[in-house]
């Protein structure tokens, strides 16, 4: 089973990036499960979604507390020992950020993806909004839901900005980095 | 329609579907979300009927219990500290034989505040003359909101669904949405009595003798003891329709089991999970869920527990000064068991705290092994979701 932790900050659109990645793997034919905390409400407090997705009916209806996937939109929420805590040797954590590898610290038996989702977003047309860029990288990343899952699930999910959405997740497909770190 | 949907979202369909005359609420977390969908529908007029904005969870129900009087279908939602601010309308509701259908998405009450699930908020209301049903997920929620309407109907009681903030309100599942038709098939326009006639005044709660305020009682409690039937009876003909049925109570792996652990709600779900890893391991264990709690479903639970030499019941409530409500009750069910099984209280998920599988693990390890069963709850603590019984 699948557990993906999402970590942003309120603002950044954690819970629509959780709920749509989730309508993605519901797209291809999969069981997602998925939930949010976000007590504060408020601009910039730490905000966290998560998924747990199988392929059969998923009846666990708990916390996830060891997730084996970690989405960051917020790169000042990282920390790269808490990372290595938390995953296991080929898990995969993909990191909105404009800092290199190097730069991010020890990550050592971890599959990462590195994405400048802010430049990406200009570049498509979606000024600073970052959710949707970040799924397009994650669905490289993690080899699915297909991209044509998360494309429709974008389409059905957020009815505004719609070429602009799909074109900034499509760019982030293309331009994550992927490197599988020994 | 199999659609990607949190349980507020599955609620509000159930709704929808049934086409309720009136519908008056108050916006309260973690229920929003239900009166907000349904206010959507009503601004397309998706929903039909009337929606009424009140002031506060008592008009809300005052609106409800009214309408329901003039022979609509009505329905509301509410949570926590609403709930607590309708208890005087509840009585009402039930004592005027109104077939009002309630959400009630659990949620721990002030003080202190909190947002998240804990069922003393509707288990507190036992005494009110509602039914209550306890819904493990978001099909099931959405299920029984569609056969409240009918329950509530065919008896004259109002009907209180049960489903857990966070872990049902706001989870995304996939949910099976039935098709408008099959629904209206399935479930036809309300026939009540219409007990306002602007032709002919009158008043419809009046005072009365002691006695024939008795013996009133004595009528409502006779329609709470074929409730039992009732609810048994939708449940079996949703099931032929749709598909779908639950039971008043549903046993797993119960047969020849040396323990019984009996739950409710959310925590049924992942007790599955639970369950068949220790059996997998060898251990004689069974799963008890009560989904039914008001009527008490006596002997559907004697059916499954009256021969097991040990039950534990593990809930996320608490009778301050006493234990957990739903322990208490299975107690005073099985008192007259010839076997008499040994029960044990246990207490975990207050507040909405996590229970996970390796909580649940612990409680059944340890009810299995222990030699003393203790007349008060044992509090599961955070170590026992860490890891298991012997971490």
């Amino acid at each position: 089973m699948l557990e993906i932790k999402i970590s942003g900050r309120g603002g950044q659109g954690v819970v629509v990036a959780a709920s749509t990645l989730g309508l993605s793997y519901f797209n291809a034919g999969m069981y997602p499960q998925c939930y949010s905390v976000y007590g504060g409400e408020r601009r910039g407090a730490p905000v966290v979604g998560f998924l747990r997705v199988d392929l059969e009916k998923v009846l666990l209806k708990c916390e996830i507390r060891r997730p084996n996937s970690l989405i960051y939109l917020d790169d000042s929420l990282f920390d790269a020992a808490d990372v290595r805590n938390l995953l296991k040797p080929g898990d995969t954590i993909l990191i909105n950020t404009t800092r290199s590898l190097e730069q991010l610290g020890d990550l050592h038996g971890l599959r990462v993806g590195l994405i400048d989702a802010a430049y990406v977003s200009e570049q498509a047309g979606l000024g600073r909004i970052i959710n949707t860029t970040v799924l397009g990288a994650y669905c490289r990343l993690a080899g699915q839901p297909e991209l044509n899952c998360l494309l429709d699930a974008l389409a059905e999910a957020i009815p505004v900005k719609r070429r602009a959405n799909r074109e900034a997740a499509q760019r982030a497909f293309d331009a994550v980095k992927i490197t599988e770190v020994a | 329609m199999r659609k990607f949907i949190t349980g507020n979202h599955a609620v509000a369909e159930a709704v929808k579907l049934c086409r309720p005359d009136v519908v008056a609420a108050y916006p309260i977390t973690p229920q929003t979300p239900i009166y907000e969908q349904l206010s959507d529908w009503d601004s397309t007029g998706e929903l039909g009927g009337t929606m009424v904005k009140v002031e506060s969870e008592h008009s809300a129900m005052a609106t409800c219990l009214s309408a329901s009087l003039t022979g609509v279908r009505t329905f509301t939602a509410t949570s926590s500290q609403g709930l607590a601010f309708m208890h005087e309308m509840l009585h009402f509701a039930a004592g005027a034989r109104t077939a009002v259908v309630m959400a009630v998405v659990n949620r721990s009450l002030a003080a202190p505040y909190g947002f998240w699930s804990d069922q003393t908020d509707s288990l507190s209301q036992r005494d009110t003359g509602w039914l209550q049903l306890y819904c493990e997920n978001n099909q099931e929620s959405l299920d029984t909101t569609i056969q409240a309407f009918k329950i509530a109907e065919e008896l004259m009681l109002p009907v209180m669904v049960m489903l857990e903030a966070n872990f049902i309100s706001h989870f995304m599942e996939p949910t099976e949405v039935p098709e408008p038709a099959q629904v209206d098939e399935w479930l036809q326009p309300p026939k009540l009595p219409r007990r306002f006639d602007l032709a002919n005044p009158g008043f419809s709660n009046g005072v009365v003798t002691a006695k024939q305020y008795r013996d009133f009682r004595r009528l409502s409690s006779d329609a709470m003891e074929h409730a039992l039937s009732v609810v048994e009876r939708v449940d079996k003909d949703f099931g032929r329709t749709f598909g779908r049925s639950y039971g008043l109570v549903e046993a797993v792996d119960c047969e020849g089991a040396e323990l019984i652990l009996v739950t409710t709600a959310t925590i049924t779900s992942t007790a599955r999970v639970a369950l068949a890893n220790l059996r997998s391991r060898g251990m004689k264990v069974g799963l008890c869920k009560l989904r039914l709690f008001r009527p008490f479903p006596v002997a559907a639970l004697r059916s499954v527990l009256d021969n097991a030499p040990r039950v534990a019941v593990l809930e996320r409530n608490i009778s301050l000064g006493r234990e957990g409500i739903f322990c208490s009750e299975i107690k005073a069910a099985l008192v007259n068991s010839p076997g008499h099984p040994k029960i044990q209280g246990y207490l975990a998920g207050i507040g909405g705290t996590d229970v996970n599988q390796h909580s649940i693990e612990w409680v059944l390890q340890d009810a299995f092994s222990r030699e003393v069963f203790m007349d008060q709850p044992i509090w599961v603590d955070d170590a026992a979701a860490e890891g298991g019984y012997n971490a």
